[in-house]
């Protein structure tokens, strides 16, 4: 028999009593506030399913889940129907599956990005060309610049060979950054958007192309 | 009663009853045999009747409350344990990264978010750092009543966000690359941290 033990005088048993069900509220509103409440939760069962079954396939695949998770979050606080954000998901995917698969293995960000790229309207053929790494490059700032720049209206295949042109000559983050800088400058100045590129790219000043055999070569990605 | 006062046919019964029974010896044998092949009935312990012979408690509320709310607890952090592999529960595991794995950065690269917005009475950044929740990073009216700045941490690699005004409205970062829209209408921005890059 289980029994607690209190004082025989009855106003000391009601401020025991009190004292429990005072500690029992803490302990239940701690627990209460541990939980990590499922993010997903806003979405109904079935959008939901699907969107972790995704988010399992990815992580099974090896292509990162961060951005299928965020893209869901990113409908469900844009109170985005159901639909529409597993929708968005499974693009997502998709783009990280063929943008895997036209780069090999890249970091993480970078898979993200190239992704973006696919998304805004250039073609896997021409994101191709990013598959030669060279060693201590990373291609983020090109990625982001382009996909700017083909959401801004530049044309894909202007925006495309202009980027490609810029980083096949080496340029580094500073010189992609002021190319969309001038570029975007002159889009909302009322230019248009694919002949604001091209007065631009005559401006940019190019750079020698890396060396044919650098020390340490040009080397295809490592294709998983 | 004795016996000469019963029934004949009583008295009969008896003396059959009484009568030593002769049996075969062969039949004895194969009897004792097939009573040594059975298994013999395992004795139950005491510890076995203690755990389970039924037995009756007596809890007072606020025992079988606390009782409950430690069982829940045990659940809780059970089901924490049991799936504490990421985010969501997974069917399965990774076989091998087809992605090169960043290592992890601490999110100490501070950045500063700054959104003009003169009519707007609130404003907070939203992105893939929070949650994309609007109440989670409110953003600070400065002193020129037009322009709203937070300073947040954040880690090294490429993050997308919004602005969001008065609760509603989401809009990018004027002074940012764009990302592609993403179907659920705005495009977002996008900020590369760390790295030494110009965005």
């Amino acid at each position: 028999m289980i029994r607690f033990a209190a004082a025989n005088h009855p106003a000391l048993r009601r401020i025991g009593r009190s004292l429990l069900a005072g500690v029992l509220i803490v302990l239940c509103a701690r627990i209460a506030v541990a939980q990590d409440p499922d993010p997903l939760l806003k979405l109904d069962p079935n959008s939901r399913f699907v969107i972790e079954l995704m988010i399992d396939s990815a992580k099974a695949e090896g292509i990162p889940a961060r951005p299928l998770l965020s893209r869901a979050l990113e409908g469900i606080n844009r109170k985005a129907d159901n639909k529409k954000i597993v929708d968005a998901v499974r693009k997502q995917l998709g783009l990280l599956r063929t943008t895997r698969s036209v780069l090999g293995g890249v970091a993480e960000d970078e898979l993200i990005a190239a992704a973006a790229v696919l998304e805004a309207g250039a073609k896997p053929a021409q994101l191709a060309v990013f598959r030669v790494r060279h060693k201590d490059r990373n291609d983020l700032a090109a990625f982001t610049y382009w996909a700017d720049l083909i959401t801004r209206g530049v044309p894909s295949e202007d925006a495309s060979s202009a980027i490609t042109k810029l980083w096949q000559d080496g340029a580094d983050d500073a010189t992609f950054y002021s190319l969309w800088k001038s570029v975007q400058s002159d889009i909302l100045q009322g230019l248009n958007p694919g002949a604001a590129l091209q007065n631009r790219i005559r401006e940019t000043p190019g750079r020698a192309p890396p060396s044919k055999t650098p020390p340490e070569g040009p080397q295809e990605r490592e294709s998983l | 009663m004795t016996d000469s006062d019963q029934h004949p046919y009583v008295e009969w019964i008896a003396r059959e009853a009484q009568r030593p029974v002769v049996t075969d010896q062969a039949a004895r044998e194969r009897i004792m045999m097939a009573v040594r092949a059975e298994p013999m009935p395992r004795r139950r312990t005491r510890v076995w009747r203690r755990v389970f012979e039924p037995r009756a408690f007596r809890l007072s509320p606020i025992a079988t409350t606390l009782l409950a709310a430690g069982l829940v607890g045990i659940g809780v952090i059970t089901g924490k344990v049991v799936n504490n592999r990421g985010v969501y529960p997974s069917v399965g595991e990774p076989k091998a990264p087809a992605v090169v794995q960043q290592p992890p950065v601490s999110p100490d690269t501070v950045v500063k978010f700054v959104f003009v917005a003169p009519q707007a009475s609130k404003v907070s950044v939203v992105g893939d750092f929070n949650g994309w929740n609007a109440t989670t990073t409110p953003m600070v009216r400065t002193a020129n009543d037009s322009v709203w700045t937070v300073t947040l941490p954040l880690t090294t690699g490429r993050h997308v966000y919004s602005f969001v005004v008065d609760g509603s409205s989401w809009n990018a970062d004027p002074h940012a690359p764009l990302a592609p829209d993403d179907g659920f209408g705005r495009p977002n921005s996008v900020r590369i941290v760390g790295r030494g890059s110009a965005l």
